[in-house]
């Protein structure tokens, strides 16, 4: 505390430098940080093959196969809702996806056409299982849990009924766009890193971002001054759906087949990259940045643990240990920053 | 079929069930009456009233128990039997496994077949069912005490465990003196058919392969992505990886799609368990150099054969009390009559 009679040149110093301190520890993302690159080094340093540029390539492709997932329930939960569905959305999204492509695939079509399609259908389910959860809400006045729950549900049966249970199709021409080409990069990798870079830009740098973290702040204050509440809730919920679709293309892409059970669950995953990086599940609050951090984490820890050989259940302690420390820091943070 | 529970119903539901109860009453009477034999000393109506079946088993979108599902009730169908086929959808697990069997329970079927996904999880459930003198069979998977089970039937996963090691041997080419690395996918660490399969193999290679040593194992909890991402790290970690035991079909599913997107088809000799249709599609192409065929769909109807048998004589005999199904090795060269033969059915 600076009193009137302190000695300018001596105290401010000090309180700068507490200021200082106390804003880099409450600074999420400079925390993110920190640990991600202990966990690195700590593995590396268990395992030097760690920071080869194969093992990057495998934690890229596992980052790939939730990041999308994440990014969508970013929009969300910065909307102060929350979507279950992702990860039964992307597994559905791969069968029909996969059934879709499986006539192209047996006549031997160009596979830059199969692909093509896969991702439309895939896009194309996923926005409308989106469309269908914004329905639920702003129509039907179901809470958001309770909407993506159904849906979870709903999207996860089907497509078991769909497929028998089976993997759809066998498409090795796919897995091989999969395989590293530049460094650890391969092609969708950088696709979803692209897609990555334009969430950003659309949560943080215009007025769409605004209004979404409007929404989560204060639904009735947004509607007052102006602001569409159920179209945008809408929108969110339908960008959330098309990101889980194209997720459940990559997926197809990694096995060369549509799994019914791939996906299924990564919604838990998705949501703790979410508040792992930061966001509130009160709404209002979030980084994309964070979120891009978290799910980084979390892959880094489950591919460092298998490198080094513990048993892969410490993954789920890991990851819940992570979501408790970033809750609390989130806790503990100042009023105005939150 | 559910029973109809008519205690919570009032005003004309209440009525109607009443009336419909009654008349159920009546036929049932006179439906014995007629047809019981002159001279009978006690009347029975259990033996007049159609038997259901629960069955319950790990994961119900799991190939592997579609294709027991196509066998149970097919003879479910045969014998007249009311087949109830219920489990999670998904998750190979007792914490969603138990509250289903005690809805399963809750339904007073005439008999209880299940495929515990733990050993010691499932066992209070299966006494409770026992007290409440519901006969309970196991299949693929048993509880610890076997004591009370009707009947358990499963393929023989030790003897497919070793016979995966020999397949793997066989493919790498193993020569006495050299050192083969090779690692191990399964699904969940006490499920009895993983644990076995894992025995088998190990005993096979600890008796005959001295340079095969296993560097590690990993669970996918019937995940895909997740066993896919298993193998990626370990041919990262072990780059002169020469073999993977991929031990069941979510393992296989997963290492096959790492193998070829390293263009390891060949340089690493997959052996996978479960004759899915995809995975037999693999095996023909060379991805696989084995596959390990279970008999989901004998397992289904044999089971189903020996609890409608037992519901209706009362009697054990010429029931086993521990049926092992030998496991079939299939090879890219296999004949495809056989393969056709062994590929799990899917309707």
């Amino acid at each position: 505390m600076v009193t009137g009679t302190a000695d300018v040149g001596e105290v401010p110093f000090a309180q700068k430098l507490g200021t200082w301190a106390r804003s880099v520890v409450s600074n999420q993302q400079f925390m993110l940080l920190v640990a991600l690159a202990a966990l690195v080094t700590y593995f590396t340093a268990r395992a030097p093959v760690f920071l080869s540029s194969g093992e990057i390539a495998n934690i890229l492709a596992d980052f790939c196969s939730i990041i999308l997932l994440a990014v969508g329930e970013t929009f969300v939960i910065a909307s102060g809702g929350i979507d279950l569905s992702v990860g039964s959305a992307a597994s559905l999204a791969g069968v029909i996806g996969a059934l879709a492509m499986r006539g192209l695939v047996n006549s031997h079509q160009n596979e830059a056409l199969v692909l093509f399609v896969g991702t439309v259908v895939c896009a194309g389910l996923g926005l409308c299982i989106g469309l269908v959860n914004a329905a639920l809400i702003n129509w039907a006045r179901l809470v958001p849990f309770v909407a993506t729950l159904a849906m979870l549900g709903g999207a996860g049966g089907l497509s078991i009924v769909l497929t028998n249970g089976q993997p759809i199709g066998l498409d090795p021409r796919a897995i091989s766009y999969t395989v590293a080409k530049l460094g650890p990069f391969s092609y969708p990798a950088f696709m979803v890193i692209a897609l990555v870079v334009v969430a950003w830009l659309l949560l943080h740098f215009t007025r769409y971002g605004r209004y979404t973290f409007a929404i989560g702040s204060d639904a009735f204050a947004a509607r007052a001054a102006g602001i569409n509440v159920r179209r945008h809730v809408t929108s969110v919920y339908a960008l959330s759906g098309l990101l889980a679709g194209l997720t459940g293309m990559f997926i197809y892409m990694r096995l060369g087949s549509g799994a019914p059970t791939a996906g299924q669950g990564d919604e838990l995953q998705a949501i703790a990259a979410v508040v792992i990086g930061g966001a509130s599940l009160m709404g209002g609050v979030g980084r994309l940045s964070g979120t891009v951090l978290g799910a980084l984490i979390i892959n880094v820890v489950t591919s460092g643990l298998i490198i080094t050989n513990v048993q892969a259940n410490w993954d789920q302690v890991a990851v819940a240990l992570l979501i408790a420390v970033a809750a609390t820091m989130q806790a503990l943070r100042p009023a105005r920053r939150r | 079929m559910k029973e109809v529970h008519t205690s919570g119903a009032r005003g004309p539901r209440r009525k109607l069930a009443i009336l419909t109860t009654g008349l159920a009453l009546a036929s049932l009477f006179g439906a014995v009456g007629t047809a019981a034999p002159a001279g009978a000393s006690s009347l029975r109506p259990a033996v007049a009233k159609k038997l259901v079946i629960a069955y319950n088993m790990g994961a119900e979108a799991d190939p592997f128990f579609i294709a027991m599902n196509i066998g149970a009730q097919a003879e479910a169908n045969k014998l007249g039997v009311t087949l109830i086929w219920q489990g999670d959808p998904s998750f190979y697990s007792p914490s969603t496994q138990i509250p289903i069997v005690d809805e399963l329970l809750a339904e007073h079927p005439s008999g209880l077949i299940i495929s515990p996904t733990d050993p010691n999880a499932l066992q209070p459930v299966v006494n409770q069912a026992i007290a409440e003198g519901i006969p309970v069979s196991n299949v693929d998977t048993h509880v610890t005490d076997l004591s009370k089970v009707l009947t358990f039937i499963t393929g023989n996963n030790t003897q497919g465990g070793a016979v995966a090691a020999d397949a793997m041997a066989k493919a790498m080419h193993y020569t006495a003196g050299k050192t083969y690395q090779v690692v191990v996918g399964a699904s969940s660490a006490t499920s009895t058919t993983n644990t076995s399969r894992l025995a088998g193999f190990k005993a096979e290679i600890a008796k005959k392969y001295a340079g095969i040593k296993i560097m590690a194992e990993a669970y996918s909890e019937s995940q895909p992505a997740v066993a896919n991402t298993n193998v990626n790290n370990w041919l990262t970690k072990y780059p002169n990886l020469k073999g993977i035991f991929a031990i069941d079909g979510t393992n296989a599913a997963g290492a096959a799609a790492a193998i070829q997107a390293r263009g390891l088809v060949g340089k690493v000799a997959l052996v996978g368990y479960d004759a899915y249709a995809n995975n037999v599609a693999l095996l023909q192409k060379g991805i696989f150099a084995a596959l390990i065929a279970q008999q989901p769909a004998l397992e289904g109807q044999l089971e189903l054969k020996y609890m409608a048998q037992y519901l209706r004589t009362h009697s054990t005999k010429g029931i086993p009390h521990l049926l092992t199904l030998p496991n079939i090795v299939l090879t890219p060269s296999t004949p495809a009559a056989i393969v056709t033969k062994y590929t799990y059915p899917t309707a």
